[in-house]
């Protein structure tokens, strides 16, 4: 099981694998994201992201820079 | 920092249970499970990557409770009478003090969510097939397809407990199962399996 402080959770407009395309090399390549996901299904489209030392506003700051909207989902 | 809570967790699951059982699978979305949860939709994605995760660690936590259930005081060596008794009465008692588990068992065993590669099979198998087979080398039972044992050993069984959990049949409005009733079945199961 993963460590749940290792868990980030977003609110984002990622609503299709073309959308997820535009994101996924940014997100496979940056060092500290060990996983991510989008769950195209809910309506919040909720990008889960698990790495150890990532801060939210980075991650946020990355995915908004790219166009997509981006907020921690509380 | 977010915590791992075993209380929210076992929350989340019991009512995602709930929701399928009323409402069919399309009838669960995250942010429903958070309102009936008292969760955030933040936290149940802690726990789970995706409704598709959570319904599968759903399947396998209720999969493992059944094969808990249905394994008490059970062995492969037991003899056929004996050891088809201990699963009816397992799996009687699974049925009466987990019916919500066993409604979202039937439901997701009849959808195609259970081909996902999630999903895992239980030592309960292997432990049913020793038990089988050690009734044939034995002598205690004909050898047939596995199909035609279940419907003969299992789907009788389920048959009547369906009328007693139903509390009426095509006869009554109020029919109760008894242990002997269940043992003349089991008799005429045990009869109808025996070799010629």
């Amino acid at each position: 099981m993963e460590n749940t402080a290792h868990i980030h959770v977003f609110k984002t407009n990622i609503q299709s694998e073309v959308d997820k395309v535009a994101i996924r090399d940014l997100l496979d390549s940056h060092h500290q994201i060990e996983k991510w996901n989008v769950d195209y299904e809910d309506i919040d489209c909720v990008l889960r992201i698990v790495s150890p030392s990532i801060a939210p506003q980075e991650i946020i700051q990355l995915i908004t820079s790219n166009g997509y909207h981006c907020q921690e989902l509380d | 920092m977010r915590v791992r809570d075993e209380q929210k967790e076992s929350a989340i699951r019991e009512k995602a249970m709930e929701m399928i059982v009323a409402e069919g699978f399309d009838g669960l979305s995250m942010q429903k499970l958070a309102r009936a949860a008292n969760v955030s939709p933040a936290t149940i994605y802690i726990y789970y990557k995706n409704r598709e995760d959570l319904l599968n660690s759903l399947y396998n936590m209720v999969n493992h409770t059944f094969a808990e259930v249905a394994l008490d005081k059970f062995s492969p060596e037991l003899i056929l009478e004996e050891g088809l008794w201990v699963q009816w009465k397992n799996r009687m008692k699974f049925i009466l003090e987990y019916p919500v588990y066993f409604q979202f068992f039937e439901q997701f065993r009849n959808s195609p969510l259970i081909h996902h590669e999630d999903v895992k099979s239980s030592e309960f198998k292997e432990n049913m097939i020793a038990f089988v087979r050690n009734a044939i080398k034995r002598g205690e039972m004909k050898k047939m397809e596995p199909e035609i044992f279940w419907s003969l050993a299992f789907g009788t069984f389920y048959s009547l407990l369906k009328f007693h959990v139903q509390g009426k049949s095509m006869m009554t409005d109020n029919y109760k199962v008894t242990d002997a009733k269940m043992k003349a079945l089991l008799q005429m199961v045990i009869k109808a399996l025996k070799p010629e």
